[in-house]
């Protein structure tokens, strides 16, 4: 999601460990993170800081920065987890339009699919409605046939010749009319085929001769070519299943249970193994098991279709390719390969598409990946929002605002004013270049400690559009947060205070050192921005190409100079934080709200990260131009 | 107070709701809210299309027979939705906000040859972006519906939905709790964090939402 400015992210810790440092450093770091995990690493990475600042726009930064509220936190680790950190298990699997859970035991059978009446439709992925034929008035009492009709392309059931008796349980429905049609087409030769089955599957010799095939052969593979893939699936399924057993040593022999035990289980080896054996030792036992062997037919291919063999008609191909080519057919005739990437691997016309049972999803508990201990918990119901455990960071790290000073504190969401596109209103989206814009940043604390914050940042946003960042106060007490009620009871008082506070703010003048404003639980500071400008605007047309394209190939460090045009986003002021907490809390726990008595002990408490504030984009100059 | 919209601009009920003066309310009987919504200028709200016995489709004109709209869907067979009255078209929640050109819309549906619209319900705490057009079933509490987004008729809306610019929610769909959709035909495209909805950050936003309006 692009997120409308200003916006706030966080990076994780966890992007830190494998930063490329000079490898001893590396490892000793390594293992002091992980004999005291959390505060250790907090530190370290605040040392580190000190060292290179946190860069939004190298390709790593990618993948650390989250917003906040997507951000866990550990309390075992002390430390932010964001989703790499984290482990996942399946607490229930539910169908997303039906709402209903579908018990793991099911899942697999139905294929990780809805088993009830939720279909996609084929052709454009919405939801499939149940609806009948004809729009019959009330006096009928008989309703249906029914179909299953798309409301966004208009595609139905009746596209591929569908209908249905009843308008429940579509999927039985649809999976019976499947194999009727498969039953239909093919029971003249499968029938027939089945009778020799048992002898076919006795011995491979019986191969179908070649009269027979050439009997069979004008028949049969535009027969086999209707067959159901799924029901092929099956069918080679228990051919093989039948194989393994008629194969194996003895009836006992557990590799005939299932088919893909026969590939991973060890007593295949054993058998292997028994194998060798029997036949290089004399004696009894070898001269038994070799005359056993003897009798044991060979393991073979599927032959005929009932088994599950498909041979494309020699024809096929072309056929296909009149189809593609013919009037009738067109573009819209062809499946796309994504409408494909979903259906039967014969796919390749509209008419071959089939519904498709929605695909289930799940609702997952998060763990801690170091600690192995529970941060998210959702309550078991797929419909309820509820979580039984729900350690989110936002809960312990502070909640940062960020807004223009002079105007409407919410510029781009809401200027108000319809009419006037007014001057105070300085649109995030177009800053104007070296033009300083003073923004403020809240931080509001959801700990019941006081917290300590401190408030680091480069002067110069890295990279090549390089905007002027001051922090005028960069170091505060955040006050304690308390408890719901109280704040419920404030609330109206506290937001009648911030409104006067803002309205004799308007003439207030940001100092250097000094708090803007504060309230019970929240700090607000001023952030002074000087927007960069872009590269390109005006030296670019002096620039030689071709021998500026030398020097790149020769020192790649020089791409980062004037020369290339703007990349994506190198125009937005994204600005590097870094935060560090410091507060006094109660032994252990951290969260409990009972904190009220006097507090017997206290430990000292840190957390440091580093923050990236995506204030708004420099209005580019090219575009008059 | 810093230069802002022309003073006035919004109506404030007793309950607390900001409507813009410039907002297009048709049916206002048939349309409730519940309390610091807000409604921003040149939104279309059509309570006018709630459900009568027979036929209305050519009834944009905002009949005042709210009475009369009871007795005639009694007469009706297939009264399957179990909404107390059926003369409310539009309910709208606590904190939502209706952004401006949004359309909202109650859904319809031909049942039996009949053409007949079923109520729109939209929970608590929604945004609703610009230009969007709502003609859900129901959008639940905590949605957050992006600017030109098209939620089709008789679509369900859950808790903590999340739709992005521009989508297009197919009739009928559902978007579970937590679900982010996007593209049109809209799809689940991700999932939410477990922090959205917090007060005071991403989904949480609406009260301070609300006390910037008209300021
Ligand atoms: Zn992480
Ligand atoms: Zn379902
Ligand atoms: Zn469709
Ligand atoms: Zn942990």
């Amino acid at each position: 999601m692009a997120r409308p400015f200003p916006y706030t992210y966080i990076s994780c810790p966890c992007a830190e460990t494998p930063t490329p440092d000079p490898s001893a450093k590396r490892t000793s770091r390594d293992l002091s993170s992980k004999k005291n995990a959390g505060q250790s690493a907090a530190s370290e990475s605040g040392e580190e800081g000190d060292e290179q600042a946190f860069d939004p726009r190298s390709p790593r930064a990618n993948f650390s920065l989250y917003p906040p509220e997507q951000l866990l936190f550990c309390e075992d680790c002390h430390q932010i987890k964001c989703p790499r950190c984290i482990t996942e298990e399946i607490v229930c699997w539910y169908c997303p339009n039906c709402l209903f859970e579908t018990p793991s035991s099911m899942v697999r059978s139905e294929g990780n699919r809805c088993a009830r009446n939720c279909f996609t439709c084929p052709v454009c992925t919405a939801p499939l409605a149940v609806t009948t034929l004809e729009n019959t008035t009330e006096s009928h009492a008989h309703q249906g046939p029914w179909i299953l009709a798309c409301g966004y392309c208009m595609w139905t059931t009746l596209d591929i010749g569908l209908k249905f008796d009843k308008p429940t349980n579509i999927r039985i429905q649809l999976s019976k009319i499947y194999e009727n049609a498969n039953g239909r087409k093919a029971s003249k030769t499968v029938s027939g085929l089945k009778s020799s089955l048992s002898t076919l599957s006795s011995m491979s010799e019986q191969l179908p001769g070649p009269d027979e095939e050439g009997d069979d052969g004008s028949r049969n593979p535009k027969e086999q070519s209707q067959l159901d893939h799924n029901a092929r699936f099956a069918a080679l399924k228990t051919f093989y299943r039948n194989q393994i057993a008629e194969t194996s040593a003895s009836p006992t022999d557990p590799l005939g249970s299932d088919f893909g035990a026969i590939f991973s289980s060890p007593s295949a080896l054993n058998r292997i193994m028994s194998i060798y054996t029997s036949s290089t030792l004399g004696g009894p036992y070898g001269a038994a098991a070799k005359k056993q062997k003897s009798k044991l037919p060979v393991m073979r291919e599927a032959l005929t279709a009932s088994e599950g063999l498909k041979i494309p008609p020699p024809d096929a191909e072309r056929f296909i390719i009149e189809r593609v080519t013919s009037p009738d057919c067109g573009w819209d005739g062809l499946a796309s390969m994504d409408q494909r990437a979903f259906q039967s691997p014969d796919a390749r016309f509209v008419d071959d598409l089939r519904p498709l049972p929605v695909l289930l999803r799940t609702k997952r508990s998060k763990r801690c990946k170091s600690c192995k201990h529970i941060l998210v918990k959702p309550e078991f119901k797929p419909q309820s929002t509820r979580f039984r455990i729900r350690l989110i960071a936002l809960s312990y790290i502070p909640l940062s605002t960020l807004r223009p000073l002079v105007p409407s504190p919410y510029p781009g969401q809401l200027p108000s004013s319809t009419t006037s596109p007014s001057i105070s209103a300085p649109s995030l989206d177009a800053l104007e270049p070296s033009k300083p814009i003073q923004f403020l940043l809240t931080l509001k604390n959801h700990l019941f400690d006081p917290v300590n914050v401190t408030l680091a940042t480069p002067s110069l946003t890295p990279g090549r559009v390089t905007s002027k960042i001051t922090i005028l106060c960069p170091q505060f007490e955040l006050g304690a947060n308390s408890d719901v009620w109280d704040e419920a009871l404030q609330n109206a008082t506290a937001t009648a205070d911030r409104s006067s506070r803002s309205g004799s703010g308007f003439e207030k003048v940001a100092e250097a050192g000094k708090v803007w404003d504060k309230g019970r639980n929240w700090t607000t500071v001023v952030l002074e921005v000087v927007p960069g400008t872009l590269p390109g605007s005006s030296p670019r047309p002096t620039l030689q190409l071709g021998g500026k394209k030398v020097h790149d190939a020769r020192e790649t460090s020089d791409k980062w100079e004037n020369t290339s045009p703007l990349r994506e986003d190198e125009d937005v002021i994204e600005i590097p934080i870094f935060v560090r907490l410091e507060w006094d809390s109660e032994n252990q726990m951290i969260e409990q709200p009972m904190g009220k008595g006097q507090k017997p002990e206290t430990i000292k408490r840190e957390l440091a990260y580093w923050m990236v504030l995506g204030a708004g984009r420099i209005k580019s100059e090219d575009a008059s131009l | 107070m810093p230069p802002k919209a022309t003073k006035g601009e919004y109506i404030e009920t007793d309950t607390g709701n900001k409507i813009s003066r410039r907002s297009l309310i048709h049916g206002p009987q048939h349309i409730i809210l519940g309390g610091k919504t807000v409604i921003q200028a040149d939104a279309v709200i059509r309570g006018d299309l709630f459900r009568l016995a027979h036929s209305t489709s050519s009834s944009s004109s905002s009949l005042g027979g709210g009475g009369g709209g009871k007795e005639q869907s009694g007469s009706a067979a297939a009264a399957k939705t179990a909404s107390p009255s059926p003369s409310v078209a539009i309910t709208l929640g606590r904190y939502s906000y209706v952004s401006k050109q949004v359309i909202l819309r109650p859904p319809s549906r031909l049942h039996r040859g009949v053409h007949s619209f079923y109520p729109l319900k939209i929970g608590d705490h929604v945004f609703i972006g610009e230009r969007a057009v709502v003609e859900a079933a129901s959008v639940g509490n905590h949605v957050h519906i992006g600017k030109d987004v098209v939620v089709g008729s008789m679509a369900i809306l859950k808790d903590f939905a999340y739709v992005l610019d521009g989508a297009v929610v197919p009739p009928g769909m559902v978007v579970p709790s937590w679900c982010v959709v996007g593209g049109a035909p809209a799809r689940i495209v991700g999932e939410l964090g477990e922090g959205y909805g917090v007060e005071g950050a991403d989904g949480g936003l609406a009260r301070d939402r609300y006390r910037m309006v008209g300021r």
